[in-house]
């Protein structure tokens, strides 16, 4: 009996020596995420896209409102214009803006950022286009940049605002040039509302606010927190007990949650799940059009949203098909594009193409983040196509096996499925660039001369309006040639607490829109 | 003893040698590390840029003398995900697994001694039917769903414990108690045989016969005995509960070890992989030579068995 009020005691003296509980008081604001994607917090060597946490810290060229529009509000520049060929677009630079260091940001800081988002070492998703087009950066002032590239184009402010990815990322030259790539990836300064306090890698990042920023005025929340928690049921019990304002859950969570009267926010087709076949083509059964229409025709798109995804989901149709950037450049999805659920057809078409007692097609069945229902899907499909004479072979891997099988080219006609953040023009027209583009070799998907020839001209184009045309073009041929199997729209669910108030994520991909949660211009 | 001492540190070290080989080879046999780092937008250009700026262009060999001779000076280098140095990362989660797994090993200890003895003393009542059942169920529901469990009903449903994260004493009560439960069943069993063993001995009929109180006989006489093969296993435990409670660590959040593990081995982060199996191995390696010399110097035998 001593022994155990030994080790009672023992337990007690433990709790001296424990950690301190990190102690959540309102107003302080925390975010517990199944995922952060890569945590290196420097925008240009992470390899970065997610932009939760890193648009609180950094300002971008341009701002965005939070369903996408470019805003001369809520960026660095305060207006842009190009030149009457399009070859030299001037940035004028908000006066007053400091980064956490105390310095000003300058022309100088804004040219330094965007040389090294397209410098050699950036790792940065959608650098290409602007390493083709950028000839110069000059700046004439401390206030004004002017971007001069070598071909007349209309996608500079766009494609270096928050609508987009890091590349538009204002980050403080001297300090970085002081410090070292390492040690600002450690610690970062930028010019955003929210300075970073602390990281600890696979457990959470911290951000405490300025006193006042241009952006928001005086922040709601003093700090930021933002925890990373891959366990649902963690997330939902941490939401429960009050310890975190704002969670990812799972969609057959939602109704639980929602009797419980947590407010349920919804970033309504916020991916889409989308398949594809390894290239090349040649030699293999989806070379034929007839088979790609028919893969698609014996899928039953409106049971995969109900059964799989709990109905939080809807039917989508053309390959590739990015719907929020729909509205930017005019594109319906008419009647006809429908793809009806259709076994009989599909079967007389594959007899027709040759494949009446179907053929192997090897499938890769993988989790992505934000898609633990990626098995399931995957025979899900499997059991479609079975029913109409392919026989498939489910391969289980981890996604990033896949991803060299895909481009290397190592299994040639392999399925494969991505949920593809949804995003507005521009960042389609850089997603198609990479996916749908056969020069971007490794990463294509389509190999299609014409849609190449479209996708060219964007980068090059002038004319939003024409811009708008091409990429409806892209999409028509893309949904009429079958390029790929489009099955869902997924709608994410984010569960708050019942006292966090209004809140709008947004629609601009990878990203929550926090700081307008933390305004207090709201 | 010293000699002992000493054949048993260099068997160890050259484990850890062939160790350091095996785990570099096995970690770039599960795939290149650049898909997970670079964009699925990345060119070739920008594979071959990564590969070069991270080191991963020279040759194999290169890259392991360069690995070990770093090692050796305590620089286990830069993790590719994260970018930071892998030493510092070990020292963030390292202190947190070793608490856990001291509150877990307190937690068995504390449940494992009185079923233990009691079972014991007991043998074939009710009571020591309970223990087993007791010890039988931690052994065989799987931690994970254990986990789920606590965290859904004494979390989330009545809120008596947090649900995850570190923090204060209160934090370390479920994952603890998910990875004690799991410990309790062999302790005890060891314990309840050992004690049986024990209090059928003569030394403890004697002192029965002498009129020792039956509890000191037990609790002190018996149990003494009965405790060398408990140590030995609470400290082989020991180290697996610090190396290996990947699946606690990820359901209550919990940034440790076994964790910043799974995370490497995940993104194939060959620097981290390479660090953190080196480290648990070592852990792994002093905690039996430890074992080895407390056995030692309780039986002197066992230093003279080749």
């Amino acid at each position: 009996m001593r022994l155990c009020l030994g080790l009672i005691g023992a337990l007690l003296s433990f709790a001296l020596i424990a950690s301190p509980a990190a102690a959540q008081s309102k107003p302080d604001l925390t975010v517990a995420l199944s995922s952060f994607s890569t945590e290196v917090l420097d925008p240009v060597l992470g390899g970065h896209v997610v932009k939760y946490y890193m648009s609180l810290i950094f300002d971008y060229l341009v701002g965005v409102t939070p369903d996408g529009q470019l805003s001369k509000d809520s960026g660095l520049a305060t207006r842009w214009e190009p030149s009457a060929d399009h070859k030299r677009w001037t940035f004028y630079l908000r006066k007053g803006v400091k980064f956490h260091t105390g310095e000003e940001a300058t022309s100088e800081d804004v040219k330094w950022s965007l040389q090294r988002a397209i410098g050699k070492r950036s790792t940065t998703g959608y650098a290409g286009p602007l390493r083709t087009l950028i000839a110069d950066i000059e700046t004439p002032a401390p206030d004004r940049v002017v971007i001069v590239t070598k071909e007349p184009t209309l996608i500079i402010p766009t494609y270096l605002s928050r609508s987009l990815s890091t590349e538009g990322m204002i980050l403080p030259k001297k300090y970085i040039e002081a410090t070292g790539d390492d040690a600002f990836a450690q610690k970062p300064v930028g010019s955003g509302p929210y300075k970073f306090v602390e990281q600890v890698t696979g457990s959470h990042i911290k951000l405490a606010a300025v006193d006042s920023h241009w952006r928001i005025g005086v922040p709601r929340f003093k700090t930021i927190t933002f925890k990373l928690v891959p366990e649902e049921t963690t997330r939902i019990a941490l939401l429960r007990r009050g310890e975190v304002d704002i969670t990812d859950v799972g969609r057959e969570r939602v109704k639980e949650l929602e009797r419980e009267s947590f407010p349920i926010h919804f970033r309504r087709e916020e991916a889409i799940l989308t398949t594809w076949w390894v290239l090349p083509r040649d030699g293999q059964p989806t070379r034929d059009k007839r088979v790609r229409e028919a893969l698609n025709l014996a899928v039953d798109r409106s049971e995969i949203a109900q059964s799989i995804f709990a109905g939080y989901a809807d039917p989508a149709h053309v390959p590739l098909g990015l719907s929020w950037a729909y509205r930017d450049i005019g594109f319906k999805v008419t009647p006809d594009m429908q793809y009806p659920y259709d076994p009989a057809r599909a079967k007389k078409l594959l007899a027709e193409a040759g494949f009446a007692s179907g053929f192997p097609l090897t499938m890769h069945a993988y989790q992505l983040p934000g898609l633990p229902e990626g098995k399931a899907f995957a025979e899900a499909m499997a059991g479609y196509w079975q029913k109409i004479g392919v026989q498939p072979k489910l391969v289980p891997v981890d996604y990033p096996a896949f991803r060299k099988n895909w481009f290397d080219r190592a299994t040639p006609g392999a399925f494969g499925y991505y949920n593809v953040a949804n995003r507005d023009w521009i960042g389609t027209y850089a997603f198609l660039e990479k996916q749908a583009y056969t020069k971007s070799r490794a990463s294509d998907t389509v190999n299609d001369p014409e849609i190449d020839a479209m996708i060219e001209q964007v980068m090059r184009q002038t004319d939003k309006d024409k811009i708008g045309a091409l990429l409806r073009n892209v999409y028509t041929r893309l949904r009429s040639e079958h390029y790929g199997v489009p099955v869902v729209y997924l709608h994410s669910p984010y569960a708050a607490s019942k006292t966090l108030g209004k809140w709008n994520p947004g629609t601009v991909m990878y990203d929550f829109f926090l700081d307008e949660l933390a305004s207090s211009k709201r | 003893m010293a000699r002992f001492v000493l054949t048993r540190l260099l068997q160890s070290l050259a484990a850890l040698a062939i160790l350091s080989v095996v785990v570099f080879v096995l970690a770039r046999a599960t795939g290149d590390p650049l898909h997970l780092i670079l964009p699925m937008s990345a060119s070739e250009e920008d594979f071959a840029n990564a590969r070069k700026y991270l080191g991963l262009d020279r040759p194999y060999v290169e890259q392991y003398l360069s690995f070990v001779g770093r090692a050796l000076t305590g620089d286990f280098g830069m993790s590719l995900r994260a970018r930071r140095p892998v030493g510092e990362l070990i020292a963030q989660r390292l202190p947190n697994s070793l608490r856990l797994a001291a509150f877990a090993m307190t937690v068995s200890l504390l449940l494992a001694f009185p079923l233990g003895v009691l079972a014991a003393v007991w043998k074939g009542t009710g009571i020591d039917r309970a223990a087993q059942v007791i010890a039988v169920l931690g052994q065989s529901l799987p931690t994970f769903w254990v986990a789920i469990v606590l965290i859904e009903l004494v979390a989330g449903r009545l809120q008596w414990l947090p649900a995850g994260g570190i923090g204060g004493l209160a934090s370390y009560v479920l994952p603890g108690f998910t990875l004690g439960w799991f410990v309790v069943a062999g302790m005890m069993r060891l314990l309840r045989s050992g004690m049986l063993e024990v209090l059928d001995s003569e030394y403890v009929k004697l002192a029965r016969v002498k009129g020792v109180v039956e509890a000191r006989v037990v609790w002190v006489h018996a149990l003494k005995n009965a405790l060398i093969p408990v140590v030995t296993f609470a400290g082989i435990y020991f180290s697996i509960l610090v190396t290996t409670a990947i699946v606690v660590e990820t359901v209550f959040a919990w940034p440790g070890l076994g964790r910043l593990a799974y995370e490497a081995i995940s993104s194939r982060d060959f620097p981290v992989i390479q660090a953190v199996v080196l480290t648990t191995a070592a852990i792994v390696a002093v905690v039996n030579l430890s074992v080895d010399c407390v056995y030692a110097f309780i039986d002197p035998r066992i230093r003279y068995v080749r």
